[in-house]
């Protein structure tokens, strides 16, 4: 038992001797929005991340106080609105304008100071005029100027600030993304802070509201969804309790076997179904793991021009890891080049011709009768276009087999993140003679939010490649020698591979190895025999939560085939909806039970953990993200405009990085309205907060809370629900607000 | 009130070009609905949606059917009525609600100058009959007045400069709607002045002042989405500089070019709109002739004059420089030019240079054919013959020109530091921008 910590930032400024400066009253003020990723890697993050320091009920409060600010129609603010997402949409544009708003490499304030001297709708008069004619050349400046320009007291700015800053909260988020997350040279091309943004919004402020102060401070009661929501958790925490204790009891007699196969998924509730099809088809085990295997690696595939990050956004990539052509000489690399460029061409040929004054009103003639029949096709035979248009790919542009070159990882680090992740997933004994290693992605057609659906742990990208240098890693011969001196000894008859789990389609794709036994290939063929019968299974139970239960195995894949592939598809999947509870512990107290979908599963085994350095990994890492996720699908379900993103039906995407609605609107981030909600007014996804159920050692877990702060917040702040079934006891105990347990 | 005489028999003409239009309106549907099947499942709008579309199908073919000018007249509110209630979709989002009364009001504007048009129509040739209508030798200044509102209703429901508004200001309705409205509704101007082309043809005055709006909206429409960043404002711009090309093209009496542009930029953008979810992340590329040799600038002329070459001979347009059909064959020239630039930035070989070739006269060449489609399509129907090629239509043709060229050129990129460069971006993108009501100016104030 440890004391909570009590929240570390108030609402208000602290006053303290000297007044803040600029930049910290920004900062201060920021923490009402949340970092917004663009679209291409869109990662989920609690939208109410500042207010974390908060009681949960507190958090909502303020979050809704805001919000209600944020819908404060004023003329003066809709005005100031229109015209700073007019600027926002020019100026953080990353491709879609052929003729760009120009000097934006000078930053936000100082290319929208430059051109607001020329803009009609802002130098109405002449004071105006002369406003924007001697605005100062930094952005603190510009917001000490016009805070004193609208006579804000000083006890009051930074909740003026707040509520300027409030009144966007995607454009904001995104400017927020771009200062603390994005790649440094990324943004170099077009730098922003929320400095900057608010100097933006103030002046405009300045011009179009002058009369513009400070709104209300009222708080409204705790809002009655609280308590529908601990009800509601309350209720499925007794069911997953109920489920799970006797499996508990049968784990201290379990005898190990070894299996005949091996496979490691991501932690993402969509395994977990999997993962009981595949162990129902025969003799395997498999265990759970973040879908990034543990390596801080960018990838670049063959096809790829550039490397790209890998890996969770709270770790540093330290590796490049390139896709080379393998097996393969050099008239059929040739081949494929040169059929990569022919498709390249094709879609520049297009866009000169689009991207010019006349040109366009031919292109349009050409090509009208060819997409006239592409729609159609796409319209009534979605299916059948991919198919044909993935036949036509690879015959223009023949695949050639490419394995990922690990050199640019030493070989030590290569045995440390095999070793680390071996030893973290509980994977120390035992090995089958088959060890797949699958990561997973979504495969969806003409869909904004592919990213969303595809490894959080990886970036928002697919998690193949990382597992398939996981593999490579093990099967080095120095790499087993390492670790075989460190106390692990991986069996010789034992082979590594990787895989790609299709999360629309349930289809696992198994990346071929070179050098495998001969023995092993009868068993690589049974493996992939039973992961075709385990999709047609998971294809079954999954149509049927698209309300098409009742359909045979063909049938269900025809339909998943037939999402996947079709362009006005707004469903193509669940992804993460349902999303309700993190459990770490052995794969046999899962194992027997059937948990819908709805459980982020992590492998682990505390007697091989006795300092409680992997749970601690686990805790800080896995499950944060798991809490970051479960929090954006509670928000989107429980106010879809507030937190996100709205009907796809209406979306307007913009800069080619983030929806907007219609015309022009607030950057809509969060899920949209199709992604949690089966049809208007009947949500699929269930709002709940995340509940974590450890099997260790309470006494263990509570040493780990101790020392870790973001613990101790999420826990005592009732982010995050905390269950600890004790294996010496087989009790499970809940953990109370102020870090103490009761029985659960 | 000869409008108001009915003779059941002339209701109804079936000549090719209502059997194209028709053939473009159904299979736009057809898609359409089909696509908001799945696309608005869970919507509980979405049964509304399909039978409102199915309505707005029924108003089209009675209006590109109709040989009565009433008929006419009625499938033309039919459609633009349901269209304004499909834009605004539920009715609680107050943005939409107010494109869709931008929409309604221009559109009631135009059936108003357009009702006021066929009756002046009717009373001064003294028949409501479009076929006997369109056979009157010459109009009298009843007549002309006439004719001079049905065009301005044409440019309005063809979104032309200075009338564009409605159309710029309509992305707050959900996706099928637009592709429908790009594809469908703001084709209605062009085919409204194809049908009483013998009318117009005799008017020079009226035809250069289509001509000169058409260019007008063709430049400005095409600029404004070269500014914009947003993909569905992008493509409304690119409908008005598209729209504009096509008014041009009645305006130089190209009538059958100008149905042949109708229809196939109607399946583009219809098309674009469907598939405008899928530009995340899209790399943008563009081409620029600034850097290129003075030598490879000679070969990609003489590949642009190799596609207007292909162009004439599959095009089925006999080119003259005498009347306004050269002005097809000048954008194959561009087209085919603007390709062969693109290509030859590479280095420079003998394979290259055929290939430059074969790709001028390829895209000339795809031009032609698909015009030639259309053209044989329209056969049977009596259109009149080009425009001679005057002073006006000229400066228009050079306009072109010098526009195209100076994009290709590079020019904005470098002139970027100028203060007159800047005052021209603000004032388009301010112009560009849609109507202040009609855009969520609060989070809160959006409604799905």
């Amino acid at each position: 038992m440890c004391v909570a910590a009590p929240p570390e930032v108030r609402i208000l400024p602290i006053l303290e001797a000297s007044p803040p400066s600029i930049r910290e009253m920004v900062a201060m003020a920021s923490n009402v929005v949340a970092p917004v990723w663009p679209l291409e890697t869109s990662i989920a993050v609690n939208p109410l991340q500042g207010l974390e320091d908060l009681p949960f009920e507190d958090a909502l409060r303020e979050a809704r106080r805001q919000h209600a600010l944020c819908g404060y129609a004023d003329r003066g603010r809709q005005a100031v609105n229109r015209e700073w997402i007019k600027w926002c949409a020019a100026y953080f544009d990353a491709g879609q304008a052929t003729i760009a708003m120009p000097g934006r490499d000078r930053g936000f304030y100082r290319s929208f100071a430059e051109l607001a001297r020329f803009d009609a709708r802002l130098t109405g008069s002449e004071t105006a005029s002369a406003l924007l004619a001697s605005l100062p050349d930094s952005p603190e400046d510009a917001i000490a100027r016009c805070l004193r320009e609208i006579g804000i007291r000083e006890a009051q700015q930074v909740e003026f600030i707040r509520q300027t800053i409030a009144s966007l909260p995607g454009w904001a988020g995104y400017v927020k993304w771009k200062e603390q997350w994005q790649a440094p040279d990324a943004r170099a091309a077009r730098p922003a802070s929320l400095v900057e943004f608010a100097a933006v919004g103030l002046v405009l402020t300045v011009l179009l509201w002058p009369g513009a102060r400070i709104l209300g401070f009222h708080r409204n009661a705790a809002p009655t969804v609280i308590d529908d929501l601990a009800a509601r958790e309350a209720r499925f925490r007794k069911s997953l309790l109920e489920k799970l204790g006797p499996q508990a009891d049968v784990l201290r007699t379990k005898q190990t076997v070894r299996s005949d196969a091996q496979l490691v998924f991501c932690i993402d509730v969509r395994s977990e179904p999997f993962r009981r099809a595949i162990e129902a088809q025969g003799n395997y085990e498999t265990l759970g793991f973040a879908g990034f295997f543990g390596l801080p690696v960018r990838v670049q595939g063959i096809d790829d021009d550039h490397a790209l990050d890998s890996c969770p956004v709270l770790i540093q990539p330290s590796h490049e890891v390139r896709d080379e052509a393998s097996d393969c000489d050099r008239a059929c690399l040739g081949r494929h080049e040169r059929g990569r460029s022919l498709l390249r061409m094709r879609g520049e040929l297009y866009q000169w011709l689009k991207y010019n004054f006349a040109t366009p009103f031919a292109l349009v003639e050409m090509l009208g009768p060819w997409l006239g029949l592409r729609m159609i096709a796409q319209t009534l035979a979605s299916s059948f276009v991919s198919r044909l248009s993935a036949d036509a790919r690879s015959a223009v542009m023949p695949a050639v087999d490419a394995k990922p070159v690990l050199d640019g990882i030493e070989l030590e680090r290569r045995a440390a993140y095999g070793e680390a992740a071996l030893r973290m997933m509980g994977l120390t004994e035992n090995f089958a003679p088959l060890v797949v290693f699958c990561g997973h992605g979504s495969s969806s057609t003409n869909n904004a939010y592919a990213s969303a659906l595809d490894c959080g742990a990886c970036g928002g990208r697919h998690g193949g490649p990382n597992a398939r240098i996981l593999a490579e890693i093990l099967n080095t011969p120095q790499v087993r020698a390492v670790l075989d001196d460190n106390g692990l000894t991986i069996p010789d008859d034992t082979l590594f591979l990787g895989a790609e789990h299709d999360t629309t389609q349930d289809l696992v794709a198994l990346y071929p190895s070179q050098g495998q036994p001969p023995m092993q290939q009868s068993r690589l063929e049974k493996l992939r025999a039973d992961l075709t019968r385990a999709q047609v299974a998971n294809a079954i139970a999954r149509t049927a939560t698209f309300g098409q239960g009742g359909l045979d195995g063909d049938a269900a894949l025809r339909e998943l085939a037939r999402r996947s592939s079709d362009w006005a598809e707004v469903r193509p999947e669940w992804g993460l909806a349902r999303n309700a509870a993190f459990i770490i512990g052995p794969n046999d107290l899962t194992r027997n039970v059937r948990l819908e979908g709805r459980c982020f599963l992590h492998s682990y085994d505390w007697k091989a953990d006795p300092a409680g350095a992997y749970l601690t990994t686990i805790l800080t890492a896995p499950m944060v993200v798991a809490q970051w996720i479960n929090s954006q699908y509670l928000f989107s379900t429980l106010d879809n405009v507030a937190y996100g993103g709205g009907s796809k039906a209406t979306q307007n995407i913009t800069g080619k990085f983030g929806a907007m609605q219609g015309n022009a609107s607030d950057l809509m981030h969060g899920l949209p309205l199709q992604s949690v909600f089966e049809a208007d007014g009947k949500p699929y996804h269930e709002p709940m907060r995340l509940l974590t159920v450890v099997y260790a050692p309470c006494a263990m877990v509570d040493a780990v809370i101790c020392a870790e702060e973001v613990l101790k917040k999420l826990f005592g702040n009732g982010w995050v629900t905390l269950v600890c079934i004790d294996p010496t006891s087989n009790q499970a105990h809940l953990l109370r607000r102020d870090l103490t347990w009761a029985p659960a | 009130m000869d409008l108001f005489q009915l003779h059941a028999e002339d209701l109804f003409r079936a000549d090719s070009l209502a059997w194209v239009m028709s053939g473009l309106i159904v299979f736009v549907i057809i898609n359409v609905r089909s696509y908001a099947m799945r696309y608005l499942a869970g919507d509980r709008f979405q049964r509304w949606h399909r039978f409102l579309v199915l309505v707005l199908g029924g108003g089209v073919l009675a209006m590109v059917f109709a040989n009565h000018l009433l008929v006419l007249l009625a499938g033309w509110m039919v459609s633009n009525l349901t269209l304004v209630r499909l834009m605004i979709h539920k009715g609680e989002w107050r943005a939409a609600r107010y494109s869709g009364w931008l929409a309604f009001r221009s559109f009631g504007l135009g059936f108003v100058l357009l009702g006021a048009g066929f009756w002046l129509l009717a009373e001064s040739a003294g028949t409501a009959s479009i076929e006997a209508l369109v056979q009157q030798d010459e109009l009298n200044a009843m007549g002309f007045a006439g004719l001079l509102l049905v065009a301005i209703a044409a440019l309005i429901q063809s979104a032309a400069w200075p009338f564009h508004g409605w159309l710029t200001s309509s992305l707050n309705a959900p996706t099928p709607v637009s592709a429908l409205m790009h594809a469908g509704i703001v084709n209605g101007g062009g085919f409204l002045l194809v049908r009483l082309a013998p009318l117009f043809a005799g008017e020079t005055l009226l035809m250069h002042a289509l001509f000169i709006l058409g260019l007008a909206t063709a430049v400005v429409g095409t600029f404004w989405k070269l500014l914009q960043t947003d993909i569905k404002r992008m493509l409304a711009c690119s409908t008005m500089g598209q729209m504009g090309f096509m008014l041009m093209q009645c305006g130089m009496g190209l009538w059958a070019p100008a149905i042949s542009h109708l229809c196939w930029h109607g399946l583009f953008k219809a098309y674009l709109f469907l598939s405008s979810s899928s530009v995340v992340g899209e790399k943008h590329s563009i081409v620029s002739a600034a850097a290129l040799s003075p030598a490879r600038l000679v070969l990609a002329s003489l590949s642009g004059l190799g596609g207007a070459v292909v162009f004439a001979q599959t095009s089925g347009i006999p080119v003259s420089l005498r009347d306004t059909s050269c002005l097809m064959a000048i954008l194959a020239v561009t087209a085919a030019a603007q390709v062969s630039v693109g290509l030859l930035r590479r280095p420079l070989s003998a394979f290259l240079m055929l290939g430059t070739f074969a790709a001028g006269a390829g895209a000339g060449g795809l031009y032609g054919v698909n015009i030639h489609l259309i053209e044989a399509a329209l056969g049977s129907l009596h259109l009149p013959p080009p425009q001679p090629l005057d002073a006006v239509y000229t400066a228009g043709v050079i306009v072109i020109l010098a526009v195209w060229a100076a994009l290709l050129f590079n020019l904005p990129a470098r002139f970027q530091s100028h203060d007159r460069w800047k005052q021209i971006y603000v004032a388009s993108l301010n112009a560009s921008q849609p109507h202040p009501q009609t855009v969520t100016a609060n989070r809160t104030a959006y409604q799905s």
